[in-house]
């Protein structure tokens, strides 16, 4: 069945107070996978 | 004294011009080649779609920057590339054709030392017959001229609404195998969003229409995402949205027709079917520009260079999706018969799909095309100049840096709504873009955690932020450098 997304859920993702929390929280997590290490996979064959 | 011809400015492109214009002494030269006399920040052409954000906002002209840093500007396309030289040059070049008022049909040999391809993908609209911008009540978000008709057709329909018409709006793709389905998400919540604060969402039916065998494929094969607590996969994600949103769903739809407000499409069941409109954004397919290259005899030598992209350092030996590895991906973006010659961004050949393909009964090919969204192209741009950087300056062939999409993380902020109180993000990381299903087997080929999604006010933010940051780093500002691609 399809999850549904609850009041509880829509008052999370709408509260600006969280979600200014989450925006420093996301800005951080996002910078770290994108901006962390790249390189090569062939080396791992 | 090197000379670095860089074709697009782009995000490939002009990352690439501007590191290298930033590292290489002014004995070198930096040319950038591109029709479009503006660098445009093209996610943000989704704002333009919904009339949010004018087109001045999210571009600036390039002569200007490009003079005062000391890169040459071309306005020009390129047509044909002469990795060898021909008879009576004895320097690879490629021809060029100015596009500017004052040069407007003149050609040029322009030779390089090193060539970066930056060009990106021709937006293919003739693949499917009627998909015209802005004909047939079609319109396209892929450029800011496209998304500015985009809105005013969306606008006029959204006066009609407020007199009582009732509406059908149909975005997704337009081919059987677009890919950039991200794109075409965000402007479907956009515009599902905009009709609510216009107080006519009741008058509007609303349908995705894709591609994709699964929603929240996207080109990648779907994802498996953490979100918050649980683990989800992206086309449970993808179908709470759509449920919460009241947005239909056709998938698994191959459009290979338009018609003054009815798409034709195919099934993967082999049905042919068709979906009335009143308004339509409807992603086409990107192919390769159609160059054209020719060896020192003048003879061509097109498939050399080019299959469709061009041709890097990939497998691209054909096998099944089953044999598919994150090995047959490139890593340095480097022609392999002329070392001197690159293409980051979209602009090189994939070596296959991503996602599964799927051929529907009648034989015809309805999946997505690998996307390769800004992260990847701004990061493979970088290190494609890093390389030539190292290069000209070590007088040895460097190779050292490398950035293999099974070996990269990308993130997709899909804008599901604007505004600073209103607006609404869905933030979606992946690790690695392309799955490596041998190291992460039970996960979907990538690592949960640094895959994950999450909905919110604060993800309309972090992209309106990119936003801005993103255009500060394109105009070169202070330290414009230390912003990540
Ligand atoms: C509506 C939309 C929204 C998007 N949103 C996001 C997002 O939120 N996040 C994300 O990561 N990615 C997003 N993307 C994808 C992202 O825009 C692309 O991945 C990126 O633009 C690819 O960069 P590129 O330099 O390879 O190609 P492009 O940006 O297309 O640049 C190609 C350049 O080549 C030039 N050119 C074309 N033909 C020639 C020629 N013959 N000679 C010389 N130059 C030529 C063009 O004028 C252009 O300057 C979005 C794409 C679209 C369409």
């Amino acid at each position: 069945m399809t999850q549904r997304i609850t009041k509880y859920q829509r008052f999370i993702m709408m509260n600006p107070i969280i979600q200014f929390f989450k925006f420093i929280y996301l800005s951080l997590k996002v910078l770290i996978i994108v901006a962390g290490r790249h390189g090569g996979t062939r080396k791992l064959k | 004294m090197s000379k670095v011809v860089v074709l697009g400015a782009g995000i490939s492109g002009h990352v690439a011009a501007s590191h290298l214009r930033r590292k290489l002494s002014k004995k070198h030269e930096v040319i950038v080649v591109s029709p479009n006399s503006n660098y445009q920040w093209i996610p943000s052409n989704i704002w333009v779609g919904i009339g949010r954000m004018k087109p001045k906002d999210i571009l600036f002209p390039l002569t200007p920057l490009y003079k005062k840093k000391g890169i040459i500007f071309k306005q020009a396309k390129v047509q044909t590339f002469y990795p060898e030289g021909d008879l009576e040059l004895n320097k690879p070049y490629v021809i060029v054709e100015y596009v500017d008022k004052e040069n407007k049909g003149k050609k040029e040999k322009v030779t390089y030392d090193y060539l970066i391809n930056g060009t990106g993908p021709k937006l293919n609209f003739e693949a499917t017959e009627g998909l015209i911008p802005g004909k047939n009540k079609t319109y396209s978000v892929c450029n800011y001229t496209h998304a500015y008709h985009a809105w005013e057709g969306l606008s006029k329909l959204i006066q009609e609404m407020k007199q009582g018409k009732k509406a059908k709006i149909l975005i997704g793709t337009g081919h059987a195998k677009s890919t950039c389905q991200g794109a075409a998400f965000e402007y479907i919540l956009n515009v599902e969003q905009e009709l609510r604060q216009h107080k006519v969402r009741d008058m509007a039916e609303i349908t995705w229409i894709s591609n994709e065998y699964k929603l929240g494929d996207f080109g990648m094969d779907g994802m498996l995402l953490s979100y918050g607590s649980m683990t989800l996969k992206s086309k449970e994600m993808v179908e709470m949205i759509f449920e919460d949103r009241g947005i239909k769903w056709i998938i698994g739809a191959g459009v290979n027709k338009i018609e003054d407000g009815i798409a034709y499409y195919e099934t993967l069941e082999g049905e042919y079917k068709s979906e009335t409109y009143d308004f339509a954004m409807l992603i086409p397919a990107f192919s390769g520009h159609g160059f054209k290259a020719f060896n020192k005899n003048s003879e061509d030598i097109t498939d050399k260079i080019f299959k469709g992209f061009m041709i890097v350092d990939a497998d691209y030996t054909p096998k099944p999706y089953e044999e598919w590895s994150v090995q047959d991906w490139p890593e340095t973006y480097q022609n392999p018969s002329y070392p001197n010659i690159f293409a980051p961004g979209i602009a090189f050949a994939p070596p296959h799909a991503i996602s599964k393909p799927r051929v529907s009964k009648n034989g015809t090919t309805i999946s997505p095309s690998p996307p390769r969204t800004g992260m990847p192209s701004g990061i493979t741009a970088k290190l494609v100049s890093d390389n030539i950087i190292d290069t000209i300056k070590s007088g040895n062939s460097s190779l050292k840096h490398k950035g293999s999409m099974g070996d990269m993380g990308a993130a997709c902020i899909a804008s599901a709504g604007y505004g600073m109180i209103k607006g609404s993000g869905i933030s979606i990381t992946t690790f690695p873009i392309v799955p490596d299903y041998n190291k992460y087997p039970n996960t979907h080929g990538r690592k949960l955690g640094k895959t994950f999604g999450e909905i919110g006010l604060a993800g309309h933010w972090l992209k309106l932020a990119l936003h801005f940051t993103f255009l500060y780093k394109a105009k070169m500002k202070p330290f414009w450098w230390l912003i990540p691609e």
